[in-house]
């Protein structure tokens, strides 16, 4: 008991000392293969193909107009892809609804925040439940017996998100009130409502400030430790992609430049060119 | 002071019709931000489908309040495969469209359903079945307090008919709000209505939502219609009504129930009040038709004062 | 008092008897609540009691031993709450820290004060302590609160708080006499055995630890009780740092010895909420606390409509001329108690609600001086809102206000069993059954506050007016005197100037010189809002400050206080004769305030010298430059020309009656 801690601490970062396997070896969860978006004759994305593999955390960068949220659109079925297929959880298919994403467990947050602007974080974060409630719309009606039994369960795994998130505090503020950093924990919030196995998440940063950057950074990096979820993320903050994710996917012109792991992209010259602006 | 309470009353019961209406156009506005220009249609139509129904299963010997109510149930089938066929015919091929294609929508909609009503039901006026679904008619006089009881001095007249078109419209309001607020339907409902892509994010479908909302403002048109329809008489000529939604709508917002609620409550006092007032005021034609143009002098009041109405959201202009 | 009671008096001499004794006489009143995902948790006094032992029992086999140190670090929760109750069940001391200190401050106290575990609320502490590992050898185990984020870490000197308590549990049953043991071990204890270390984090040099003793927790915490009549129906809030004294013995000390019930808010962020869902009848803050709570009913009410914002003004108004007087129990006329009655209703009933202050039968403040306009507010609403005069040295207590002897001015009378004096110098002194022991491993600090007879140097500078209550004008080392050999107290000056909204901050000058100056930082805020209404243009904080109106307006203010300064005897010599208005805001950046925002006098004197020559040779404008920092960290100079204007003094009325009597 003499001994000092200093001998045995591990700080939170280091390697685990049972090394999981590495992010290219995992099982895939999500296989996007040649796919090809256009608008009118605008092409957005050409023939991408890369894979997400499950519990790693994907990111997904490029220069603006790259086509990475268009990506993102494609994969929850946002927009339908003209060419190519999507594989997740082992089915393919050429289009998806994004009410069929959602059930099948995609969630995803948006650039720009969308909230329900009118509604409590409580009342967002509980939208987020609707795939997971399982009552018919009369019991509702009623608000009786199984419905509230169910009700009250929902309420509990939305109590934990809160907790998880931090923010007990905006519980019953109209969600259009808050400042923009804690909209986007809310939206957050709302997407791991649903409990996703693969969360979107399309630049989860954007407008925050040094300490909202970490926090939300620490919050992702949670997600993906402890609830196990596999997350692709877009992002513009370097230092953050570097530091979050296994593995980069990098677009430019809606073209596949690079995909591998962090190091390795960063040194790869096609990436350095796309983002110094050099012409094709 | 007779005549004034009189009026007021009066002005009461057509302000809470004219929130009705507004409601079935708030309703489909906050969900799909589409402005349904077939809701006065929709009144004519489905209280067409009522009366006409219960015409067939009289004819078939089936009368009396049963038969109504088989009636009304039939006529809320009419209603859902409506809302079901305007999701699937009209909305969905039209997502993502601009909302002036959609309101064009609407007009189409509407002629499609005049059309229908005049092949199905005839062009003639019906008569309500309005004992028949159990409405009380006739009217109690009543002698206000501190007034003499000789003449008609201190007498209010109060028809039954808008007793309860008051009850009735009060608890469908009251419902309507108690559902979009507590119910999980209703949580939805109000996501769908703050943002489409964050609702389909998540799971919520549009479809059903859309179907939800198309039917519930069906209802609202059925209640409109027969209380109307009780009123005067069940034909095309009823979809004028709608139009006195618009200055309710004006005065409440487009997206606001209280706004509806309210804006109806101003519109049908401020009509009866003016006609009683005002007309006498005015020397010929223009103070005759006080009554119709009167509401819309007062929207047109508010516009320049508050354009979003007095419970719609506050519109920003960013520059 | 009979002897058998007398003898059970004395059987209850420290803080586990008390528990032990409330888990038997109390057994079902609630003892702890804290909200957790949305939902209100209540553990009554036996499931406290149980709680702490297999905590304790944990604890022991873990390695706790009887004199050892153990440091407490998170929020206010039950559990970290029973930690204490744990420690001192076995006769170890435990050390609370402030959550929110660097771990480099940290590692000191740690260090100092020998801790050999700590219990703490969460991977931030743990993280921490993990980084300062190495400049604290003698600790050898952390124990957390929340597993979140920390599943990863090593666990073979980290452990769960929940696991500690089933390593209790399972020794229980593995060994029958484990619960008479643990309560063998808290009938060791003692009155004088230390209960706990308080660092106070002093204004110069190192934190000194205090040492309490059970007494001084025990006796104060049954005085608190008496003096304000709290029973087992007496509920608080612990939401203030549980390194602070006011803390350890308003939640802990009163909590334990009265049997109340402390209830620990969600998060720090939700304590306005959840103090408005509990309803407590017993609240603690600082002056600040009121101060923001004013300010954010006033900016509602600024947003309301019309007829609620004049309802508001009339009632307040009704409030402001009722209502103290009623609270003391004085008698009011008919009128205006009808009308008061039915402000109860309209506005003062739902607005005590909205702060939460339902069921609040007193509430407390201390620290600094409080504004008399916002402590009237309160007082006017019925919020029975007192002031009172402690320190960690005291065990909290020194002075209190008793009911119905309530001024804005006074921190009222000494408490139960507290004597006062005012020494030469004008040092306030104390003693006190909370007097405490002493400043560990510091006997040369603890022999320059502890007086050879027993009391305590307090460091404050004071008098006692003629209702027998006790003034506070400053830091004793802070007051002066004018060359005309009046007293200067800059701190009693500046807060009399800082209580009006226009004025930010205020530095007063005057030992050694011949009269008073101020230099006054305006508050940008309110002093912009005036402008906005009444169409004053303004570029910068440098022309708003510069414009004469907003001269005129402090000139006003100036005035206002030196006519009531001429009506106090001791300070009607300090009026004060100029000022002028900086040209920037002080800010800590640019090292002119600490982080705590307290005015660098030394520092301002250097830098701002021009200034200060030019406020007593009589110029009327003085020439300054000045680098300053901006928020991105770019230096910038601000320079330009500061008028300087001479204000009205008083003949001081009070001081001339003094001298004739």
């Amino acid at each position: 008991m003499a001994d000092t801690l200093v001998s045995s601490d591990r700080s939170p970062d280091a390697a685990p000392e049972t090394e999981p396997p590495a992010a290219a070896d995992r099982e895939v969860l999500l296989a996007v293969s040649n796919v090809a978006l256009s608008f009118g004759g605008v092409k957005a994305i050409q023939g991408v193909s890369f894979d997400i593999r499950k519990g790693e955390i994907r990111a997904i960068i490029g220069p603006n107009g790259a086509g990475k949220t268009s990506m993102l659109n494609c994969i929850n079925g946002f927009y339908h892809p003209q060419e190519g297929t999507i594989t997740f959880k082992g089915a393919t298919r050429r289009r998806m609804r994004p009410y069929e994403a959602a059930s099948q467990g995609i969630g995803r947050t948006f650039q720009n925040v969308a909230l329900f602007k009118g509604m409590s974080t409580l009342d967002n974060i509980m939208a987020g439940r609707t795939l997971k409630m399982k009552r018919g719309f009369f019991w509702h009606l009623l608000r009786h017996g199984p419905a509230m039994a169910e009700e009250k369960a929902h309420r509990h795994k939305v109590e934990e998100i809160i907790d998880f998130l931090d923010i007990q505090a905006i519980r019953r503020t109209p969600v259009g009130k808050l400042p923009y950093g804690l909209q986007k924990r809310v939206e957050l919030g709302r997407a791991l409502a649903m409990e996703p196995e693969l969360l979107l998440l399309d630049e989860p940063m954007a407008g925050m400030n040094l300490e909202e950057k970490e926090d939300m950074s620490r919050f992702i990096l949670d997600v993906n430790d402890q609830l196990g979820t596999t997350i692709a993320l877009i992002e513009h903050d370097m230092g953050v992609v570097m530091d979050l994710s296994d593995r980069v996917v990098v677009l430019d012109h809606g073209e596949l430049i690079a995909d591998g792991t962090p190091a390795e992209v960063q040194a790869n010259q096609n990436v350095i060119d796309a983002y110094l602006g050099v012409s094709h | 002071m007779d005549l004034l309470i009189q009026t007021i009353w009066e002005g009461l019961v057509a302000g809470v019709l004219y929130a009705l209406i507004a409601l079935g156009f708030v309703l489909i506005f906050k969900a799909s931000s589409v402005f349904n220009f077939a809701q006065g249609i929709m009144v004519v139509f489905s209280a067409l489908t009522l009366v006409g129904t219960y015409e067939a299963l009289a004819y078939r010997e089936i009368t009396g309040f049963p038969a109504a109510m088989l009636a009304l149930i039939i006529t809320l089938g009419v209603m859902y495969v409506l809302a079901l066929g305007i999701e699937r015919i009209v909305l969905r091929p039209l997502v993502n469209q601009p909302d002036i294609i959609l309101f064009m929508a609407t007009f189409g909609l509407t002629y499609l359903l005049i059309g229908l009503g005049e092949a199905i039901f005839g062009g003639a006026p019906k008569t309500m079945i309005t004992s028949e679904l159990g409405l009380p008619t006739g009217s109690t006089t009543i002698t206000l307090p501190g007034m003499g009881p000789g003449g008609s001095e201190g007498l209010v007249l109060i028809q039954h008919l808008d007793v309860a078109a008051a009850v009735i419209a009060t608890i469908m309001i009251a419902s309507l709000a108690a559902f979009f607020q507590y119910t999980r339907v209703g949580r939805a409902l109000r996501a769908v209505a703050d943002s489409h892509k964050a609702a389909l994010s998540v799971g919520i479908s549009l479809n059903h939502i859309w179907v939800i909302v198309w039917f519930t403002a069906g209802i609202v048109a059925l209640v409109t219609g027969i209380m109307w329809g009780a009123r005067s008489d069940v034909s095309f000529a009823l979809q004028i009504i709608a139009l006195k939604a618009l200055p309710v709508l004006i005065l409440g917002g487009f997206t606001s129930i209280p706004g509806a609620i309210v804006g109806g409550l101003i519109i049908g006092i401020g009509e009866k009040l003016g006609e009683l007032y005002l007309a006498p005021m005015i020397l010929g034609s223009m103070g005759k038709g006080v009554e119709s143009w009167i509401a819309y002098f007062i929207a047109l009041g508010f516009l320049m004062f508050r354009p979003q109405g007095l419970f719609g959201d506050k519109i920003i202009e960013r520059i | 008092m009979t002897e058998s009671g007398a003898r059970a008096q004395t059987s209850y001499d420290t803080i586990p008897k008390l528990l032990l004794r409330n888990a038997e006489q109390f057994a079902d009143l609630p003892a702890y609540r804290q909200k957790d995902l949305g939902i209100w948790q209540t553990w009554n006094w036996r499931q406290t009691r149980d709680e702490i032992r297999d905590l304790a029992i944990g604890l022991y086999v873990l390695g706790l031993k009887r004199g050892e140190a153990i440091a407490i670090i998170g929020d206010n929760r039950p559990k970290l709450y029973w930690s204490f109750c744990a420690a001192q069940s076995l006769g170890a001391i435990p050390v609370p820290i402030y959550q929110d200190s660097v771990a480099d401050e940290m590692a000191y106290v740690l260090d100092h004060s020998e801790v050999v575990m700590a219990v703490v609320q969460n991977q931030e502490q743990v993280d921490k302590l993990l980084s300062i590992a190495e400049r604290v050898p003698r600790l050898r185990r952390i124990i957390y609160e929340e597993p979140r984020g920390l599943q990863k870490y090593d666990h073979t000197r980290l452990h769960a708080l929940s696991e500690v308590q089933a390593v209790g549990i399972s020794e229980r049953h593995r060994n029958a006499t484990a619960d008479d043991w643990w309560r063998g071990e808290i009938a060791l204890g003692k009155a004088s055995d230390v209960a706990v270390m308080l660092y106070t984090s002093g204004t110069t040099g190192r934190p000194k630890g205090v040492m309490l003793t059970q007494e001084n927790i025990v006796v104060s915490g049954q005085n608190g009780n008496l003096f304000d009549g709290f029973t087992t129906n007496d509920t608080m809030i612990a939401y203030l740092p549980m390194a602070w004294v006011g803390d350890h013995i308003f939640s802990y000390g009163q909590a334990y010895a009265g049997a109340l019930c402390v209830a620990c808010p969600e998060s720090p962020d939700t304590v306005i909420d959840d103090r408005r869902e509990i309803g407590p009848s017993y609240f603690f803050a600082p002056p600040r606390v009121f101060e923001n709570m004013l300010t954010a009913t006033m900016v509602r009410m600024e947003d309301a409509g019309r007829f609620k914002k004049w309802m508001f003004a009339r009632f307040l108004n009704v409030a402001k001329r009722a209502g103290p007087a009623i609270l003391n129990g004085e008698s009011v006329g008919l009128a205006d108690r009808l009308l008061y009655n039915l402000g109860e209703v309209l506005v003062y009933g739902p607005l005590r609600n909205r702060m939460g202050f339902s069921n609040i039968r007193v509430a407390y403040t201390a620290g600094e001086a409080i504004g008399p306009e916002i402590f009237s507010f309160y007082r006017s609403l019925g919020i029975n809102l007192k002031q009172l005069y402690g320190q960690t040295e005291a065990s909290v207590y020194i002075t209190l206000q008793p009911d119905g002897e309530i001024y804005p001015d006074t921190v009222g009378k000494p408490g139960p069993g507290v004597e006062i004096r005012i020494a030469e110098s004008g040092e306030v002194q104390f003693t006190s059954p909370g007097v405490f022991l002493k400043y560990f491993k510091n006997d040369e600090a603890t022999a320059d506050t502890k007086t050879v007879d027993g009391w305590v140097r307090t460091g404050d500078a004071g008098f006692i007016d003629a209702k027998g209550h006790l003034v506070i004008i400053d830091r004793a080392k802070d007051v002066g005197r004018l060359n005309t050999g009046a007293l200067f107290a800059p701190k009693y000056l500046e807060n009399k100037l800082k209580f009006y909204p226009e004025i930010r901050e205020v530095v007063a000058f005057g030992d050694g010189r011949d009269f008073v100056t101020v230099m006054v930082n305006i508050d940008l805020v309110s002093v912009g809002n005036w402008a906005e209404r009444n169409n004053v243009v303004y570029a910068s904080y440098q022309e708003l400050a510069a414009h004469p109106d907003v001269y005129r307006m402090i000139e006003r203010r100036i005035e206002e206080v030196n006519a009531a300064l001429a009506t106090e005897p001791r300070m009607a010599g300090s009026q004060i004769h100029r000022f002028l208005i900086l040209h920037k805001e002080l800010d800590a950046d640019d090292g002119e305030l600490t982080r705590t925002q307290k005015v660098r006098r030394p520092f301002i004197a250097e830098r701002y010298a021009p200034l200060i020559k030019a406020l007593f040779d009589g110029s009327r404008e003085a020439h300054i430059r000045t680098e300053v920092t901006f928020e991105d960290g770019r230096k910038g100079i601000i320079e330009g020309n500061v008028r300087i204007v001479d204000t009205k003094v008083f003949p001081g009325t009070a001081a001339l009656k003094e001298a004739a009597e």
